[in-house]
């Protein structure tokens, strides 16, 4: 029993493993709570492109040896801005837009890392690298989440009434330009601080899956941004805790074990679940007959 | 002007030309479908679910052309089912399905000893291709092309009109399918020149481009065919004499033309709009 236990502590003396814990604690916290936002507004797809699009920037910030999160969230911007140029001056369909900007941007960053393989490491961008990851790093990604929480905790009233009922939120007298931009910026600046935890094809899964779930769960949107926040913390820490037994991909780990979840409340929820939805389908039929 | 195609000399650089040419084709057609259908995001979404497949077929010792097509497929067909089955719109579902398809895929792959590169899995190795991998890819290409070109009326019926199609009592389930796995082979066949990630843009920008030319679905294809072709041995050439990645030179060079087709396209370029509005 003690061997035991002694083997499921041997991860915590590890100063390295304490700090990928509470950093990737961190970065799934602050992106489940924003991916209640994400869900309710239908912005998984810009989540996916936004984490592809900072790519260029993150090259250009370690070549010319600028923190990596100005250069991100620029690239991140820049792209938003872009797809909402065309978009709005063509008539190439809204998917197929952000399709086109942002593997242009990802192609731009890689193009850029080709150039210039010492400064750049091609696996951090792609796969993560919190076991490794800097001092400087997890100074950025704390910055970058504390704005993005301290945003949220104070703006999520009006977000959420934006993210329901654009319209609605505009009648009532809100600034819905300004908040448009608002959450673009935080899902660019999450994004960037997600890069660093999982890297950049898992990246839309913490910021999607989380919300997700908690829409499963709950109708209540206060309630709903507790859980995911909640699934975000406990699925890093637990995530990145066994990718030392797997040996491998903290990424890999904490997006497997959230869509393990997201499985779990599809098939159980207590209300919006598929058992329970065929059950009530089952009673609405007898209660006819 | 012999020093600019002095990389024909090399056998590597020809196969990659022609692999690049082949692959070029069948995403191009098939953009011209996703991008009138709004499935860019199945296109993304398919081609990051196959990784799993390919690891699995790796560690059962079959060819990974089929762990991939199974893959992609299950992605879009799990995909189907769990919207049907709850109240998360279709985006977020992708997002979900896709990304923990792809996850997983990673971490089998840090448990399985082998000589696969994920790196070349992601963003393509085309100058390192080898035989069955140029013979499959020229073999997968040249059937997902024949199959689309032979139903390609059908095809377009179900993107452009479902109802017609129906009335029409054409097999839209099927034929939808169909479009799906035609889709998740022409990821395995590309797979190989540009990677999971990139080849999304195989099968968007061609398609977009094509889009701000013509109204005509048959010039469409050719435009598309003809843009993604020419950008993709631009690409090639580019990459080899800048020493830079192949799969994002490709990328690039569509991205360029794109771009100079936004503004300059006859009749739907920016510019061009513009003029007219004045007049």
């Amino acid at each position: 029993m003690s061997e035991l236990i002694q083997h499921l502590l041997t991860p915590l003396q590890y100063d390295y493993m304490l700090r990928a814990i509470w950093v990737s604690a961190l970065v799934g916290g602050t992106c489940g709570f924003l991916s209640s936002f994400v869900t309710l507004k239908g912005w998984s797809l810009m989540g996916d492109a936004l984490s592809h699009a900072v790519v260029p920037g993150v090259a250009i910030a370690y070549i010319l040896g600028l923190p990596f999160a100005l250069g991100a969230f620029i690239a991140g911007l820049l792209a938003a801005g872009t797809m909402a140029f065309v978009k709005t001056k063509s008539r190439i369909r809204e998917d197929a837009t952000i399709g086109v900007v942002f593997t242009s941007f990802f192609a731009l960053g890689l193009l850029l890392i080709s150039l210039n393989r010492t400064s750049v490491d091609l696996k951090t961008i792609l796969y993560g690298n919190i076991l490794g990851i800097a001092d400087i790093d997890i100074k950025q990604v704390v910055a970058i989440s504390a704005v993005t929480l301290i945003v949220l905790v104070l703006k999520w009233k009006d977000l959420m009434l934006f993210c329901f009922d654009a319209n609605q939120a505009r009648t009532l007298g809100l600034r819905t330009e300004a908040l448009h931009i608002v959450l673009l910026s935080l899902l660019a600046a999450t994004a960037v601080a997600a890069l660093q935890a999982v890297g950049a094809c898992l990246v839309v899964a913490m910021l999607v899956t989380p919300g997700a779930t908690a829409y499963l769960l709950t109708d209540r949107f206060g309630r709903m941004l507790w859980i995911s926040s909640a699934m975000g913390v406990f699925s890093s820490i637990v995530g990145a805790y066994a990718s030392y037994y797997l040996n491998g991909s903290t990424g890999g780990c904490i997006v497997t074990l959230q869509t393990l979840i997201f499985l779990a409340a599809f098939i159980f929820a207590p209300k919006h679940g598929i058992i329970a939805s065929k059950r009530r389908a089952g009673a609405t039929l007898k209660s006819e007959s | 002007m012999s020093e600019l195609f002095e990389l024909l000399h090399f056998e590597f650089m020809r196969d990659a030309l022609l692999v690049g040419l082949v692959v070029a084709t069948v995403c191009a057609v098939l953009s011209c479908f996703l991008v009138l259908k709004g499935w860019s995001l199945m296109g993304d979404a398919v081609s990051h679910a196959v990784l799993p497949g390919i690891v699995l077929a790796y560690i059962a010792g079959i060819p990974v052309a089929i762990g991939a097509f199974f893959a992609g497929l299950f992605c879009a067909v799990s995909t189907g089912f769990i919207k049907q089955n709850s109240r998360v719109k279709e985006d977020t579902v992708m997002g979900v399905v896709f990304t923990g398809l792809f996850a997983f895929g990673l971490v089998l792959f840090s448990q399985t000893n082998s000589d696969m590169h994920l790196d070349h899995i992601l963003i393509g190795n085309i100058l390192g291709i080898t035989t069955s991998q140029f013979w499959q890819a020229l073999g997968l290409g040249g059937f997902v092309l024949l199959v689309t070109l032979i139903l390609r009326r059908d095809l377009l019926l179900i993107c452009f009109d479902p109802a017609q199609a129906r009335v029409m009592a054409l097999p839209e389930k099927f034929l939808t399918y169909l479009l799906l796995s035609l889709l998740s082979l022409a990821i395995v066949a590309s797979l190989q020149a540009v990677g999971i990630i990139l080849v999304v843009a195989m099968l968007v920008t061609p398609g977009s481009i094509a889009h701000l030319w013509t109204d005509r679905f048959d010039r469409m294809v050719l435009i598309a065919v003809a843009s993604s072709t020419g950008s993709t041995v631009a690409g090639i050439f580019i990459s080899y004499h800048l020493d830079a990645d192949p799969g994002a030179c490709i990328v690039l060079t569509q991205a360029s033309v794109f771009l100079w087709s936004l503004l300059f396209a006859p009749k739907y370029g920016i510019l061009r709009q513009g003029r007219k509005s004045e007049a």
